[in-house]
């Protein structure tokens, strides 16, 4: 990356804007790792198309909109944000437009018994300092990833949750992330730490009120001590004008689970870059992802599976459902390092076109330094088979019946491992809109 | 275990000599001056020589490739010397006139030219450094109309032809390395199959690269009109030297309606010693152009030498129900470091294609296989299968795969595979019990393995490319 210290960028000045106004915080090293993040981000460049990580996915649009700083001017009420609401979840943060709010989420007071800490990070990094500072910037770096940069620059309001050792928390935690302002961007950050044998369930939801232009730029740092489970489920469903990068970070340790559900919907570009990282001896991590995407949508998954010690298992599977003039794009890195022998995993990205106009741009990819290893991917690409349409038309059902049904159950494949029932029930219910209004 | 894959790893290069024949040298350094002397020593007509430096001009603005997965100290591409020649005696009519140096040479590469042409029915093209001295069956060949013979040869017997079909396939701005080959190539071969011809016996070219520091820049076209068929091998070996060499040749294939071509190449150049010092760079543009309907071009190749290869024979499938297939073995060891795999450009419709990629990692050598499929919106029904399999042996070593793929028609399929595997310990006790030895065991399994790809190559070669992974890997396991 260029060290030149150029930030006549204007879309960097305008990104950069609001920045000096974040109330200082009254921790030093929160402080400092913002200035430091500040400064990293007037080194960087905005990725173009001829970087390869950037490759298919043209951000030039994003550069051309014009951004203001956010700033929360009406709250949303109770009735507004009632549809996003998930029936069994009573465990919820509501932040909107990046600004957490407290009116919106549940009562957090009485949670801290059960072994969790489900609170707004602002206020947190006071009396957690010392749970928080091992990971908070830590695990998403951001010496060469500009939006990691930009978004921890902008570090105030953002989801904490820490599950103390041992504690299994049955009722997942709801992390809603509201946009209502167009032109603005959105900072959102979440930090999950999972101590020593606790499990938990974090969902990650991006919506929208209004189907207007605005930018998220998330980040998601996770990090799992030894034994702990984490089921993490991540929604996107922002607007269809919408921008959304995000990038996140997974630590797994020792003899710990990671299983990640990643559901995108929204956006006219949207990147999820998602790095897991298998720190130690028996660490896993089982992720799948579903893009669901028409018109002129883009959707760009990459992910980084990297097996640091043996021995290590991963499982992935993703899957792109892409109709309309649509793109595609996935790029699943499986890294097995030099001494993680004995690593098992397996990888497979699966693509169903639906128009002649969409398009897929797939890599899965292997770099293996160790032997002693077990690692195989996968890739097609297709459309619907004409026997099984034939063979549903044949017991009576109309053609654009039968091809809902499959593109259906293409995509339930990878909603079904979301493992709360109603997230499970709405995402269903999307999907089957979504290729209801698409027939031949 | 590791011993035997130690052993395997160590195996000497069996072609290190050094054949002492006075070569014509042209000074070190590439400039425009360099480009007008080599035109001229080969009495080129004006319009080679614009192609030339029109590809020089391309060149200059250019850049080396930092994508590959590999890693080299720079090029200096003025300390190169761009032309050598073996001095030309006189003029030579028969084989017996072929100075004995050089006939001792491909001797002790066990290639008996007479044996192979009047026994294997094989046309041997020899190129030595770079200008051809003998070549056999030429007559044979042009009862059926086929021309065979050296592209300067080709320049001024048939400048129609190559001039049509030169730089259509692989343009001279293409990429750096053939760009420099386009401003340079000294020589290489030009075959020509007319309309409704089977070629009737195979055709094969020995490269070999002799002049210390002088690289070597070879081009190959070969055309098969209508109808057209054509099996061409290629093989290659070099002597041993310290200093890197550079191997930047471009090929380029052409097939018309139902013509049919297929190339096949065994390449064991020197890959350096057990240190990783010396040994050839091989970045090498390989590409057919199925232009016409039904056309078929497929690839087969066992790359077990070089220091550094960088090379992806590729296939664009303009015609309709075209056909392009790639075969590949590709062996690294020691510090030997690939980054190899193909192209597939699928724009007509129907179009198939299929990639069998296998590659085998020993020592501290890393072997990458970069391949894309890309599917263009023309070439609806079009269908892809890729299947690439690695192997490690030792723990030092890297396999990586990099598949893109990129599809924009529905109606195509497109279907990739990959594996990674290992010799088993429990592998080689199964062959223990039953009475056979480690080292043979290994062969075993490697030659299974691979069994995919040598079914594909030419009788001749399936039995030297065997014979060349048996010596690459004798030894490697105990």
């Amino acid at each position: 990356m260029s060290m030149s210290m150029v930030v006549s960028n204007s879309y960097l000045d305008s990104i950069l804007k609001g920045q000096p106004q974040l109330p200082p915080s009254s921790t030093t090293w929160f402080n400092q790792l913002r200035a430091h993040a500040l400064e990293q981000a007037g080194t960087l460049q905005v990725p173009t198309t001829r970087d390869e990580e950037w490759r298919f996915t043209d951000i030039s649009p994003l550069t051309r909109l014009p951004l203001r700083p956010s700033h929360a001017i009406s709250a949303p009420q109770v009735t507004d944000v009632k549809r996003f609401q998930l029936d069994d979840t009573t465990i919820r943060l509501v932040f909107v437009d990046g600004a957490f709010m407290p009116h919106l989420s549940s009562r957090l007071e009485g949670s801290e018994h059960e072994g969790l800490v489900v609170t707004d990070l602002s206020v947190a990094v006071a009396t957690h300092a010392s749970v928080i500072e091992p990971h908070l910037g830590r695990l998403a770096g951001f010496e060469n990833n500009l939006f990691a940069a930009l978004n921890t620059a902008y570090l105030h309001h953002g989801a904490l949750i820490i599950v103390s050792r041992n504690a299994k928390i049955q009722k997942p935690v709801h992390v809603l992330f509201i946009a209502t302002q167009a032109g603005t961007a959105i900072h959102p950050r979440c930090l999950l730490i999972a101590q020593g044998g606790s499990e938990v369930t974090l969902v990650e939801d991006y919506v929208a009120l209004q189907d207007e232009a605005y930018v998220t730029n998330a980040v998601t740092e996770i990090a799992l001590e030894n034994n702990a489970r984490v089921n993490h489920v991540r929604v996107q469903r922002d607007s269809m004008e919408a921008f959304h990068i995000a990038n996140c970070a997974v630590s797994v340790a020792h003899a710990s689970c990671y299983r990640s559900v990643s559901v995108a919907l929204g956006g006219r570009i949207s990147r999820y870059d998602l790095n897991a990282r298998l720190e130690a001896e028996g660490a896993e991590c089982f992720i799948d992802g579903l893009a669901l995407i028409k018109g002129r949508q883009l959707a760009d998954t990459h992910t980084c599976i990297d097996h640091a010690k043996p021995p290590g298992t991963s499982r992935q599977s993703h899957k792109c459902i892409v109709d309309g003039a649509a793109h595609a794009v996935f790029n699943g890195k499986i890294l097995v390092r030099a001494g993680a022998l004995r690593t098992d995993s397996a990888q497979s990205s699966r693509n169903l076109l639906l128009s002649a106009r969409a398009r897929v741009d797939t890599k899965p990819q292997l770099e293996i330094f160790a032997d002693d290893v077990k690692c195989a991917h996968g890739a097609t690409v297709g459309q619907l088979d004409h026997e099984e349409l034939f063979y549903l038309r044949s017991r009576g059902l109309a053609e654009t019946a039968a091809r809902n049904l499959l593109t259906y159950a293409f995509g339930a494949e990878i909603i079904d491992r979301i493992p709360i029932a109603s997230l499970k029930y709405q995402l269903e219910q999307i999907v089957l809109e979504q290729t209801e209004k698409t027939g031949p | 275990m590791s011993a035997v894959l130690q052993n395997l790893v160590n195996q000497p290069y069996k072609h290190g000599f050094v054949t002492e024949i006075e070569s014509d040298i042209a000074p070190k350094g590439l400039n425009e001056d360099i480009i007008k002397l080599i035109s001229a020593k080969k009495g080129e007509p004006a319009w080679m020589l614009d192609f030339r430096l029109k590809a020089y001009y391309q060149w200059l603005k250019m850049d080396e490739p930092k994508w590959p997965n590999v890693k080299y100290p720079k090029i200096d591409f003025q300390a190169i010397s761009y032309y050598a020649a073996p001095k030309p005696k006189k003029k030579l009519s028969s084989m017996d006139e072929v100075d004995p140096e050089l006939l001792r040479t491909f001797e002790k590469l066990g290639v008996p030219m007479h044996e192979r042409a009047a026994l294997a029915g094989v046309a041997v093209d020899v190129i030595f450094d770079s200008v051809s001295v003998a070549t056999t069956y030429k007559q044979k060949l042009a009862e059926v109309g086929i021309i065979f013979c050296s592209i300067s040869e080709a320049v001024q017997m048939h400048p129609e032809l190559v001039r049509q079909y030169l730089g259509t396939v692989v343009p001279v701005g293409d990429n750096y390395y053939a760009a420099l080959n386009s401003a340079v190539f000294t020589d290489g071969t030009f075959c020509f199959i007319p309309k409704g011809v089977q070629c009737p016996m195979d055709l094969s070219t020995y490269f070999r690269i002799n002049t210390e520091e002088s690289g070597q820049f070879e081009r190959t076209l070969i055309v098969a009109e209508e109808g057209a068929s054509v099996s061409y091998l290629e093989g290659c070996t070099a002597p041993k030297f310290d200093t890197n060499q550079l191997h930047a040749a471009v090929v380029e294939l052409v097939a018309l309606d139902n013509a049919d071509i297929k190339y096949s190449t065994v390449q064991n150049w020197y890959a350096g010693d057990e240190n990783g010092l010396g040994g050839i760079y091989n970045f090498v543009t390989k590409r057919g152009l199925a232009k016409g309907t039904n056309s078929r071009i497929s690839w087969t190749q066992v790359e077990t030498g070089s220091a550094i290869t960088w090379k992806y024979p590729s296939c664009i499938l303009q015609g309709d129900n075209s056909v392009g297939e790639f075969y590949s073995v590709a062996v690294t060891n020691n510090y030997q470091q690939a980054d190899t795999g193909t192209k597939m450009i699928h724009i007509g419709k129907n179009t198939r294609s299929t990639i069998v990629s296998k590659g085998i990692s020993s020592g501290h050598s890393n072997n990458s296989y970069r391949g894309l499929v890309r599917i263009a919106p023309t070439a609806a029904g079009a269908r892809n299968y890729s299947q690439c399999d690695s192997m490690l042996i030792g723990d030092k070593c890297g396999a990586h795969t990099f598949p893109y793929i990129q599809v924009r028609n529905q109606e195509a399929k497109v279907e990739h595979e990959a594996s990674t595997s290992k010799i088993g310990e429990d592998q080689l006790f199964y062959f223990a019990q039953r009475g056979i030895g480690s080292e043979e065991a290994v062969s075993m399994i490697i030659n299974g393995f691979c069994k995919d790809v040598f079914q594909q190559l030419p009788m001749e070669f399936a039995v030297e490319a065997t014979k060349l992974l048996g010596f690459k890997l004798e030894g490697s396991v105990g």
